[in-house]
């Protein structure tokens, strides 16, 4: 898939916006604070309904204004489709060829975006929150479904942590009682995260090894392993899962009522990462955590194009130039003439890749876009 | 602009309602300018009424202007079964439909621990005592599909499991006269886990 066309209205420092674009390399140019990141974040909101940069939906509105407006027309195997994301102080409303789409979660996967940003270099090293909403956004994209159960898991958990924090104080027959029953509610929604995270991370790992041995030039071998509260084997049944569940919940009962909160659940999950077969996030040096992250980044692409049948839309946001040369080119070869790719930089001197001199050039300065070449 | 007070006052109460913002508060004070006096009165008066003359009833908190209300009054109804719902929009619904002969339980809310609801605040101790005699076989439970409702089905579920009262749950699935192909797939996995043999 690619985007054709993206229009934005009022959207961060974009008043009225309208660019066409190629189905292959486009490169925003531009000094800072000028709106690259910006547009790089508005086609993420456009996939995604959600910023990568804030939780903070009012953020994305142009100041002083009612509402910020995304609209893109996206080709796809099956024929284009139109994309229209309105962001107001009321909320979000989507639409999907004019038709509004009731529930973000039903709009969320028409379009499919991967984003490597600086940030994304903490994927590795970061804290396991960083981790976790990492592997959130990826299953999201590929199986909507997820995003219902996770947010039905959100919000037992938050009804559970409170009940466990009055509990820490005080507690009667009636809290004891509840207990229960949010902790049966919780299992259940639990194994049906975990079971779906523990299936896509084993397929993310076997994208991920070839890749990472690609750009390591053969030399390392990568492992992405999955880490939940409970033990897993290797082929997994949502019943085994419940019962391994309700089992650390029985056994920590009075614990979590001693903490006053849920100690054990997807909220608690991480995901490990070993290269030749040694811990990268305390052994791995920068440079090998940073190839990490580019490979899972890499791999994802390959992940939803097997889940969808359609390669996804690549974000490079100003990490072209955080690369390594060899790296460099070992992204730009895996792309070129599959991947439509949008790229901000501050110049493009110094990067010779065939790709990028083809590539579309577009200017950004003071929240307006021109095409250069 | 300022409004003279009375229309402001007007503007302000019609803000209070639910749905109501500033633009439509404004259309429908001065609709009410426009009213024929009667009418006003009547509107009035019926808005006073509805809040005095309203009371829950003493059996089922159901609103009521008697009590027992017209439902618990009903010798002609089915006294061995409760359905259980979470506020009286939820007993008007049911009884649209017409098919259902039992009494109701309205609980007035849903266990909730982050907005401070527990057991001891909605109607369930009411609940318990209804259930004194031998008179009741059945309860229903027909609380909101979602996680509040589902726990607070769950919880009264497991305070009568003792009794030895039958206790049912009310079916998620399809909507009628609806396409399976425009249903969500959330709701279609609760159907399929909740199919059965014809």
């Amino acid at each position: 898939m690619y985007i054709e066309e993206l229009s934005i209205k009022n959207y961060r420092n974009y008043e009225t916006t309208n660019v066409t674009f190629e189905n292959k390399v486009n490169v925003f140019l531009g000094e800072n604070a000028q709106g690259k990141t910006n547009i790089m974040e508005a086609i993420y909101v456009l996939a995604l309904a959600k910023s990568h940069r804030t939780p903070r939906d009012k953020e994305l509105i142009y100041w002083d204004k009612e509402y910020a407006k995304i609209e893109g027309r996206v080709h796809k195997k099956n024929g284009p489709i139109r994309l229209n994301l309105v962001i107001s102080g009321k909320g979000k409303k989507a639409k999907v060829n004019s038709l509004e789409q009731r529930r973000l979660t039903d709009y969320i996967g028409a379009l499919n975006v991967v984003m490597f940003a600086p940030e994304d270099l903490n994927l590795v090293k970061g804290s396991p929150q960083v981790r976790r909403r990492f592997i959130d956004m990826e299953i999201g994209q590929v199986n909507p479904v997820y995003l219902h159960y996770l947010s039905q898991y959100q919000k037992i958990l938050a009804q559970r942590n409170s009940l466990l924090r009055t509990m820490q104080r005080s507690r009667s027959e009636e809290q004891r009682v509840m207990l229960d029953i949010l902790t049966e509610q919780m299992i259940e929604s639990a194994a049906r995260v975990t079971e779906k995270r523990h299936s896509y991370m084993k397929l993310l790992q076997q994208w991920a090894e070839p890749v990472h041995h690609g750009i390591s030039r053969g030399l390392e071998k990568l492992e992405v392993i999955y880490k939940p509260t409970i033990d897993v084997c290797e082929e997994q049944e949502l019943s085994k899962m419940i019962e391994a569940y309700k089992e650390k919940f029985v056994k920590m009962k009075d614990r979590e009522i001693e903490r006053g909160t849920s100690m054990f659940g997807p909220h608690r999950d991480d995901l490990l990462f070993f290269v030749n077969g040694r811990d990268v996030q305390t052994y791995g040096s920068q440079g090998q955590q940073r190839t990490t992250a580019l490979s899972v980044k890499l791999a994802e692409i390959d992940l939803i194009h097997a889940e969808v049948g359609e390669y996804p839309i690549l974000l490079l946001d100003d990490v072209l130039s955080e690369l390594d040369d060899y790296r460099q080119s070992h992204l730009l070869n895996t792309i070129q003439g599959k991947v439509q790719t949008f790229v901000t930089t501050t110049s493009v001197e110094g990067i010779h890749h065939e790709t990028l001199e083809k590539a579309a050039t577009y200017q950004v300065a003071n929240g307006t876009i021109e095409r250069l070449r | 602009m300022h409004y003279p007070e009375p229309i402001s006052k007007l503007i302000d109460s019609f803000m209070k309602l639910p749905g109501i913002g500033p633009k439509t508060a404004v259309r429908l004070a001065f609709f009410v300018l426009d009213m024929r006096e009667d009418d006003v009165l009547d509107f009035g008066r019926a808005l006073v009424n509805a809040k005095r003359n309203l009371i829950y009833c003493s059996t089922c908190f159901h609103i009521t202007d008697r009590d027992p209300c017209m439902i618990c009054d009903n010798s002609s109804r089915d006294r061995t079964t409760i359905c259980v719902v979470h506020d009286s929009k939820d007993v008007i619904a049911m009884e649209k439909m017409k098919d259902y002969q039992g009494m109701y339980h309205v609980l007035h809310g849903s266990i909730s621990p982050i907005e401070g609801v527990g057991p001891e605040d909605i109607k369930i101790a009411e609940l318990l005592q209804r259930l004194a005699d031998d008179t009741v076989q059945e309860i229903i439970l027909a609380t909101d599909p979602n996680i509040e409702g589902e726990a607070t089905a769950m919880y009264i579920a497991r305070l009568l499991k003792p009794t030895g009262i039958k206790v049912t749950r009310i079916a998620h699935g399809l909507p009628v006269g609806g396409d399976l192909e425009y249903a969500d797939e959330v709701t279609l996995s609760k159907a399929l886990e909740g199919r059965r043999e014809i």
